[in-house]
């Protein structure tokens, strides 16, 4: 089935925006302000783009199952913009000085919405349960990286062990991902958490009423909710009454939705339906860069042709991002430097313009590098084989962000110097043979996570996909290792800042990653709401949220 | 000659009384079929016949399951990719134990004509087995979803057929400059990308004259834009073939016949032409409904209703093979019995047809 796809015209025939670059706005609240105090009740209806696949955070990956989760799942600690830890659950906590292990003191005054006191055998459940095997957790397992198990010292203080040092523990802590089921929900088959509707209970200040695929998931008020995170603006209950999230994959249906006042909340707006939004006097625009890793090329280092440095490196200063990414992406998103994002902790600024767009440049290592042949349509060759790197990409996410329109212009800019590039099509199942065999040349991806230790996932060869990790660039690379373990060896932010800025730098240098941009999360919401705001991983946050009718 | 009965859907009460004879008269034209009377004595006899006949399309209806299932089956065996790798997702970080785990729990550890064998036998049971993807029983999931996508593909086809008709009703016979703009705007119609055309109405409806909800299953007027959406370019199509069919009965014997005797041409075209021009409309039916199932795909995704277009979208997406194969299965399942309800509709539209009659 040949299913619609909009290429180059769509972008040319959107109104050109002018370059804007917005900047963050900080984490909690704030954000959209209405005049006036919050109101009570009332039904705030979220488009957002995708749908989650698994509604369990505890198993998916997706950011949106963790972001609508939120609601309903409450964390140990909460963290600020500033990467600040603040009290949620527990009321404090210490880490050891190994840091292999962290002692939470937990509130006592907190139940889940199905009468269950939330305790130490609560918490012990839940991460016992995320590291089950039969739990299949894609992700909220490698955040509890080298667990060994929680030890409930009294009914409130539990001891969360690890077999190695474990500094991003606690950013890991404060997310979705490492959330709390009631243990009534996780008892019997955890399978059907996924699934969405009321078997996932929470302590959160939503419950989560109902969820008909492919139309909307229904969450309301929990009225005994007086737990609130020390970060939030207010406490007691949620203001609203209701949220409806709908599920509108097409971006122009969402921003239509928005401006005719059907929904007050959509994700994902375009870069290109940007004017279109801040057109409406009705409606605002909220962005704010994603923290984590950036949009970014990984190189395959284990694979000719990019096994030779010069090649990779030729290949990293060939491409015109500068011009690439400030017309595709409408100027929205900024042109990134290094691999991880400037809101994200232990962001090296440094990197920024170290390694210009150089034409010539490229040219020189690649004609040392021995592909001095050209062949009858122009591209480089060597003993007879084309200059040529095969970049696949994911059919079912393919648009997203413009991003294969992207790919096009970092084609042409790279044929320029007479390399190939060949982008076939794929199905997620042929994609993730191809790419985590490490049989493709070039991989794209962004990661959200409000923590430097991204670092580790993509450059430490621990985390290689024979291992069943996201490190996608195939070469182990010793001092990569240590500055990635070192980092998740100490809580001194001093030290943390300098191993993962000469991280960030042994990155470009080895050329084993091309930044490309950093993602913005571009959400419209209409003036009648107000108290809406991101939280530290660009996930909008309903709890301090309102609207005037 | 047996009484008209009211068997077709274009004929209502008889008011004038003068149907049958009417049928008399054309009778010698050879051409206007008499609707199936009862049966007489000194036909063959109807049940063994019968009872063949059903027989025989039930093995058929068997073997093409069969065979859609097989096929389905070889399909997803055979094109690339690790259906683990593919269940947990292009970037995931699970470790190399769950993944072998899986691959365990869903068989893949065992030969191809061991799954195969399963599969079969699963299927036999009606049981279609457990989402990948969704961690659910694949007939829950398609029956749940079957009702908004029904519901919608319903009220497309009556949308289509009703506007069909109009346009050829009014242009059939008609001088041709009438006809050809009517042409124009048919082809526009049957051209047009339904997605597209759906954004369009979305804008023009929903978001500036906020005379329609954007989407949803609730209520008919969620309804109204993606039932047009989706009976537009069908309606060009059907108009066509129509308004052809139309010419041609009016161009018949009896046609004369009938208006020699003072009958109105709104007569003639509602009362004995259409049941000509039917005929190949039926024979279209197989093509309606394979573009309908297309269709839905895309008007389900732009209009964010829910319905087996949706969930056979993101199934493909993340290749869910036990949802791909139980809609596959289910769209066999809709042609098998389409066609069989278009063999009866022959026989009702045009008795000659009606194998208990002998031969043709």
């Amino acid at each position: 089935m040949r299913v619609f796809r909009p290429g180059l015209a769509r972008v040319l025939a959107s109104a050109v925006a002018g370059p804007l670059l917005l900047a963050g706005c900080g984490g909690q609240g704030g954000a959209t302000a209405v005049a006036g105090k919050p109101v009570a009740g009332g039904t705030l209806t979220y488009a957002v783009d995708t749908e989650p696949v698994s509604w369990d955070p505890h198993v998916s990956t997706q950011d949106l199952t963790a972001e609508l989760q939120r609601q309903v799942l409450d964390s140990l600690v909460s963290e600020d913009a500033e990467g600040k830890f603040h009290p949620w659950l527990a009321t404090s906590w210490e880490a050891a000085p190994d840091l292999k292990s962290f002692t939470f003191h937990l509130r006592k005054d907190v139940k889940f919405q199905d009468g269950t006191p939330f305790d130490g055998t609560a918490v012990k459940a839940n991460f016992d349960s995320i590291v089950a095997k039969q739990t299949k957790s894609q992700y909220a397992a490698s955040l509890l990286g080298s667990y060994t198990g929680t030890e409930v010292l009294d009914p409130y203080t539990v001891r969360v062990d690890f077999g190695t040092p474990s500094a991003p523990f606690l950013q890991a802590a404060s997310t979705t991902y490492l959330g709390f089921y009631s243990p009534k929900a996780l008892a019997g088959d955890t399978s059907k958490l996924g699934q969405g509707g009321p078997a996932d209970v929470g302590t959160g200040p939503f419950k989560f009423v109902s969820y008909s695929k492919g139309q909307e998931a229904v969450f309301e008020k929990n009225p005994d909710y007086d737990w609130a995170p020390a970060t939030a603006a207010h406490t007691g209950p949620a203001h609203l009454d209701k949220i409806v999230v709908r599920f509108l994959p097409d971006a122009s249906v969402r921003v239509g939705a928005l401006n005719s006042g059907q929904v007050q909340v959509a994700k994902a707006v375009p870069p290109q339906n940007v004017a279109a939004v801040k057109a409406n006097p009705a409606v605002k625009l909220l962005g704010q860069s994603e923290p984590g890793g950036n949009y970014n090329l990984w190189l395959n280092g284990s694979l000719a042709p990019l096994d030779d440095q010069r090649v990779r490196q030729a290949v990293q200063r060939g491409i015109d991002l500068d011009l690439d990414v400030k017309t595709v992406e409408f100027g929205q998103f900024p042109r990134a430097w290094s691999p991880i994002s400037a809101t994200t902790p232990g962001y090296d600024k440094a990197l920024e313009n170290s390694w210009p767009y150089d034409q010539n440049l490229s040219n020189q290592l690649l004609d040392q590098a021995g592909w001095t042949a050209r062949d009858a349509e122009g591209y480089r060759t060597k003993d007879g084989h084309r200059l040529s790197l095969q970049w696949p990409q994911l059919s079912a996410n393919a648009t997203q962000q413009n991003r294969d329109i992207l790919g096009q212009a970092i084609q042409a800019d790279l044929k320029k110097i007479g390399v190939e590039v060949v982008r076939p099509s794929l199905d997620v199942g042929a994609y993730s043979t191809l790419v985590y065999g490490g049989k493709a040349n070039i991989v794209d991806l962004s990661w959200t996570r409000f923590e430097p230790d991204v670092l580790w996932q993509f450059l430490n060869s621990a985390d290689a996909p024979a291992k069943g990790g996201i490190n996608a660039t195939f070469l182990p690379d010793q001092q990569l290792d240590d500055l990635t373990n070192q980092g998740r060896a100490t809580l001194d932010p001093t030290v943390r800042q300098q191993v993962y800025q000469k991280a960030q730098a042994r990155a470009i240098d080895l050329a084993v990653v091309v930044p490309v941009y950093t993602p913005v999360a571009l959400t419209g919401v209409s003036t009648k709401v107000g108290g809406l705001g991101y939280d530290s991983d660009t996930w909008l946050d309903f709890y301090d949220a309102w609207r005037t009718p | 000659m047996t009484p008209r009965q009211a068997t077709s859907g274009t004929d209502s009460t008889d008011s004038t009384g003068g149907a049958g004879r009417v049928a008399g008269v054309d009778a010698p034209g050879g051409a206007e079929p008499a609707a199936a009377g009862p049966a007489r004595p000194g036909r063959p006899a109807r049940l063994p016949g019968l009872l063949r006949a059903v027989l025989r399309r039930l093995v058929g209806a068997v073997a093409v399951m069969f065979g859609a299932a097989t096929l389905a089956f070889a399909a997803l065996q055979l094109i690339p990719g690790d259906p683990v790798a593919t269940l947990l997702g292009p970037a995931t970080t699970t470790s190399p134990e769950v993944r072998q785990m899986i691959r365990h729990q869903l068989g893949y550890d065992q030969p191809v004509a061991v799954q195969y064998l399963h599969y079969l036998g699963g299927l036999l049971r009606g049981d279609l087995g457990q989402s990948y993807q969704l961690q659910r029983p694949v007939t829950d999931l398609i029956a749940e979803q079957l009702g908004p996508t029904v519901q919608l593909a319903l009220s497309a086809v009556l949308l289509a057929l009703l506007l069909a008709v109009l346009s050829a009703v009014a242009t059939a016979g008609r001088p041709p400059a009438l006809r050809a703009l009517t042409s124009v705007w048919e082809l526009i119609a049957v051209s047009t990308p339904s997605y597209w055309l759906g954004l369009v109405l979305l804008t023009a409806f929903s978001f500036q004259l906020h005379l329609f909800p954007v989407a949803g299953a609730d209520g008919v007027a969620a309804l109204v834009l993606p039932a047009v959406t989706l009976a537009l370019p069908l309606a060009g199509t059907l108009a066509q073939v129509l308004r052809e069919g139309l010419e041609a009965a009016l161009g018949q014997p009896f046609a004369v016949t009938v208006r020699a005797r003072g009958v109105g041409r709104a007569t003639l075209v509602a009362r004995h032409a259409l049941r000509h021009a039917a005929v190949p409309l039926v024979t279209l039916t197989g093509w309606l409904t394979g573009s309908l199932l297309g269709g839905t795909v895309l008007v389900e995704s732009v209009f964010g209703r829910p319905g087996v277009g949706s969930l056979v979208l993101s199934a493909v997406n993340s290749r869910d093979v036990p949802v791909v194969i139980g809609v596959v299965l289910l769209s066999a399942l809709l042609f098998v019995v389409i066609s069989a309800v278009v063999d009866l509709l022959y026989t009702v539209l045009d008795p000659r047809l009606d194998p208990r009659l002998g031969s043709r």
